[in-house]
């Protein structure tokens, strides 16, 4: 979709702020909400649904709220949607029903459950793949109303496969939560191709992209 | 079940987004509170993930790799050929790192990482990612203006220096490996993975500091 979660290339941002060296989590809240995060949410979320729920923020929330209160939202608008809690449970804060929580982690736990999730998306090929390194493509003009993975300044765009990492799953489709795998391919393009003139033409951007959202150039 | 509705998930936000307190820490209080007497998770198991990212997965883990990278020219050629498998050697592998590719920095290149649509990151090699990493400042311009980003860093290329920007928009996650600079022949590991920047790893660093070991 054509949200405001689309920043690359976005003018008018100004300059970083370079300073943040500090701790991990730079409040209280933010370290709550990234545990919850890891510890809760739906069966049946998909790392893509979770992305797109996100980008359906409207624009003003997305650009006003603090990066894991944008997480804070999916979770409440999320566990809302999936009937895992209720409305009146996340404004009110209080469970309808009272349970107990299961037998807590020990931190090694912790350690060996996220040593034990570096989940694959690679899948199966069901054809082969339509191109080789070194091939021209162009990528589509045009997207899509759901959530995709071709940002808008990378449409229309002419540029060389680098890299074919075999088949992975579709983001467009696990957004919907169904599977669908497609070959995936790393794409390098000239700065000025994607930018113009003003681009340095010594400069390159890569971007990983799905078979579908490219055509032979 | 999730009903993977976008239109009703857009509805939903705007509804409880002009309910819920504005206090970020409140809101955040509440759902936790929520979780816990729902029984989904404990107050003990949240601290536990909280402390193994705030004291046990960090950037240590990818200076480590670095170092060794730097002393091992076989393992060096493992994590160029696949990082993912690579970094299984220390135990690092993990959350949003089963497909990795590590990208060297070299006289004439210079690697720079970004994901513009979102914000990721190889939580399980690096930790959490810094504030500016997922700012809107950060994600907008460092695909169209990656020169002037790294002068607000501080890093400036020599004129033979192209740099290439990584845009992470699959499940692919990138780290730089930064070059070894010069006055530290000889060093071990554990002094080599002291002066490995976290930002050096993202690609906002270039000239790493021997004087910092």
């Amino acid at each position: 979709m054509d949200g405001i979660h689309d920043l690359g290339g976005k003018q008018g941002f100004g300059p970083i702020d370079v300073t943040h060296d500090g701790p991990p989590f730079s409040t209280e809240w933010e370290a709550r909400m990234y545990a919850i995060s890891q510890t809760t949410g739906g069966d049946d979320w998909t790392i893509d649904w979770f992305r797109h729920v996100i980008e359906l923020l409207p624009p003003d929330i997305y650009l006003n709220e603090p990066y894991f209160q944008r997480w804070f939202m999916v979770y409440a608008t999320g566990l809302v949607q999936s009937g895992v809690t209720t409305r009146a449970e996340i404004l009110g804060g209080v469970a309808a029903a009272k349970e107990t929580p299961p037998r807590d982690q020990t931190l090694a736990e912790v350690l060996e459950e996220v040593r034990q999730s570096d989940r694959s998306f690679a899948r199966t090929a069901t054809d082969s793949a339509v191109f080789q390194p070194r091939q021209k493509v162009r990528t589509l003009r045009h997207g899509h109303s759901g959530h995709t993975r071709l940002p808008g300044y990378a449409r229309g765009a002419t540029g060389e496969i680098l890299t074919h990492h075999g088949a992975h799953a579709l983001p467009d489709e696990g957004a919907k939560g169904r599977e669908a795998a497609e070959h995936l391919y790393t794409v390098v393009f000239s700065a000025p191709e994607l930018w113009g003139d003003e681009a340095d033409p010594r400069d390159t951007v890569t971007l990983d992209l799905w078979e579908s959202y490219l055509v032979a150039a | 079940m999730a009903t993977f509705d976008a239109d009703e998930a857009a509805r939903l936000h705007r509804d409880l987004h002009s309910h819920l307190p504005s206090d970020p820490a409140l809101r955040v209080k509440t759902l936790e509170s929520l979780m816990v007497e729902r029984g989904f998770v404990s107050e003990a198991t949240l601290d536990a993930w909280v402390e193994a990212y705030s004291d046990h997965i960090g950037p240590k883990r990818g200076a480590s790799v670095i170092a060794r990278a730097w002393t091992d020219p076989a393992f060096k050629a493992r994590l160029l050929e696949d990082a993912a498998v690579a970094i299984k050697d220390f135990g690092f592998e993990g959350s949003a790192t089963a497909h990795l590719k590590a990208v060297e920095n070299t006289d004439t290149r210079h690697n720079m990482v970004v994901c513009t649509l979102c914000s990721c990151y190889p939580f399980a090699l690096l930790g959490m990612s810094p504030a500016w990493y997922k700012s809107f400042e950060y994600r907008a311009r460092a695909v169209r203006e990656p020169r002037k980003v790294l002068a607000e860093f501080g890093v400036s290329l020599p004129d033979g220096v192209d740099i290439r920007v990584w845009d992470s928009t699959a499940e692919l996650r990138y780290l730089v490996i930064p070059q070894r600079p010069d006055g530290t022949k000889g060093w071990d590991e554990d002094r080599l993975a002291a002066i490995v920047t976290r930002n050096s790893m993202i690609g906002t660093d270039r000239d790493l500091d021997p004087g910092k070991a």
